[in-house]
């Protein structure tokens, strides 16, 4: 059944969402890593306008699917500190929009 | 005469530059000179792209008359570079999910313009309909009750404005959902939009004293006669309860043997 197999194509994209809002990069990198086998990751910085809901957000699309679940066991829940040692309780779940950047990359002429 | 502004934290002069460009400066005349500007900027540095992508995504900056060019310009630039489409939608996404977490009056006028954005950003193809769909169904489901003895801190009774986030979005895209599959999804949406205003209108806390918005009741009736004029509009919340039993029977006949295997027979090519 071809129709069902497209509409059934797996959630992959991932976001792990409430992280510190000073947390960087680097030190969620330090935090999470190794992240099992990706081919997108995007870190996010908080929107200062959003006043006193500021929170850095991560996005991994897996490879394998299982991996997944072995990602929420560790990180959903997880606390992360900021530089004060304030707790930010991490939520792991389906990225809504599961889209990533196209593989190929052309240069822009400009 | 020039007013001091409120004295901020010296912002770099590359993200005043971004922000001056896409917030104050762009209209429809010179979208092309600062989609220019905007491809010229040195994609490679994290924070500038980072600060881009932000600016890009906070279509509730900028005034509605140049709501439909920002995401145009966005759009074009997604061609260029190509992460740029991903992290704007996701960016929004979570602006949208953070304040239905905390339903807050002061985001209001914010979430309005930013569903807003989110629906040029669909007619400029940087999202699906799919996408569009869950968005409106998080609307009248997010910590939802369906129950009037049980108040959501999320939904609360006397707050009505997820009524109105659904009709924005559907002011701005719902008449491109007028064919096929998308057609479809509408159709089955509106069902359950009307059930979701019917259980917000029904709740006891509305009174004669204290009535249900009146100008809410308007938005809402005018949404659904624009996007179908011809429609059978239900009138109390057992008349949709009653719909949406009827739906599941037709689509589900089966159901509580199996399990739902997708959402509406899942043919994304449906042919007129």
């Amino acid at each position: 059944k071809d129709r069902k197999t497209k509409a059934q194509r797996p959630l992959i994209k991932i976001i792990l969402r409430r992280l510190p809002p000073t947390m960087t990069e680097e030190s969620f990198m330090e935090q999470v890593s190794p992240i099992p086998e990706h081919d997108y990751f995007y870190f996010a910085r908080p929107d200062p306008s959003l006043g006193n809901n500021l929170y850095s957000r991560a996005y991994i699309n897996f490879v394998n699917v299982d991996d997944i679940f072995l990602f929420k066991d560790k990180f959903d829940g997880y606390v992360f500190l900021d530089d004060k040692g304030v707790e930010y309780v991490g939520i792991v779940e389906y990225a809504p929009f599961q889209r990533i950047p196209k593989k190929k990359k052309k240069k822009d002429p400009k | 005469p020039e007013t001091p502004a409120q004295p901020k934290e010296e912002e770099p002069p590359m993200h005043q530059f971004i922000r001056k460009i896409l917030h104050e400066d762009l209209q429809k005349s010179n979208e092309e000179k600062i989609l220019r500007l905007m491809r010229k900027l040195n994609w490679d540095d994290p924070d500038i792209s980072a600060i881009a992508i932000q600016h890009l995504a906070g279509g509730w900056r900028v005034r509605a008359s140049a709501r439909r060019a920002l995401a145009r310009l966005t759009a074009e630039l997604a061609a260029w570079q190509e992460v740029v489409a991903p992290a704007v939608v996701d960016t929004i996404l979570e602006e949208i999910r953070l304040t239905m977490e905390d339903p807050h009056p002061r985001y209001n006028q914010r979430r309005i313009a930013t569903v807003k954005y989110l629906g040029e950003l669909y007619n400029y193809k940087l999202l699906d309909s799919r996408d569009v769909f869950t968005v409106l169904y998080s609307f009248i489901t997010f910590g939802v009750t369906n129950d009037h003895n049980t108040v959501s801190p999320l939904d609360p009774p006397e707050n009505v404005f997820r009524i109105r986030l659904v009709c924005a979005l559907l002011e701005i895209c719902g008449a491109y959902f007028n064919s096929g599959s998308s057609k479809k999804k509408l159709d089955y949406f509106l069902i359950f939009f009307q059930h979701y205003f019917w259980f917000k209108y029904s709740d006891p806390i509305w009174t004669d004293e204290n009535k249900f918005p009146i100008y809410v009741y308007n938005i809402y009736q005018e949404c659904l006669t624009n996007l179908r004029p011809k429609l059978n509009m239900f009138t109390s919340w057992q008349q949709c309860k009653d719909a949406i039993e009827e739906l599941r029977q037709t689509l589900y006949p089966e159901l509580g043997e199996e399990e739902i295997d997708n959402e509406d027979h899942g043919d994304d090519s449906v042919n007129e």
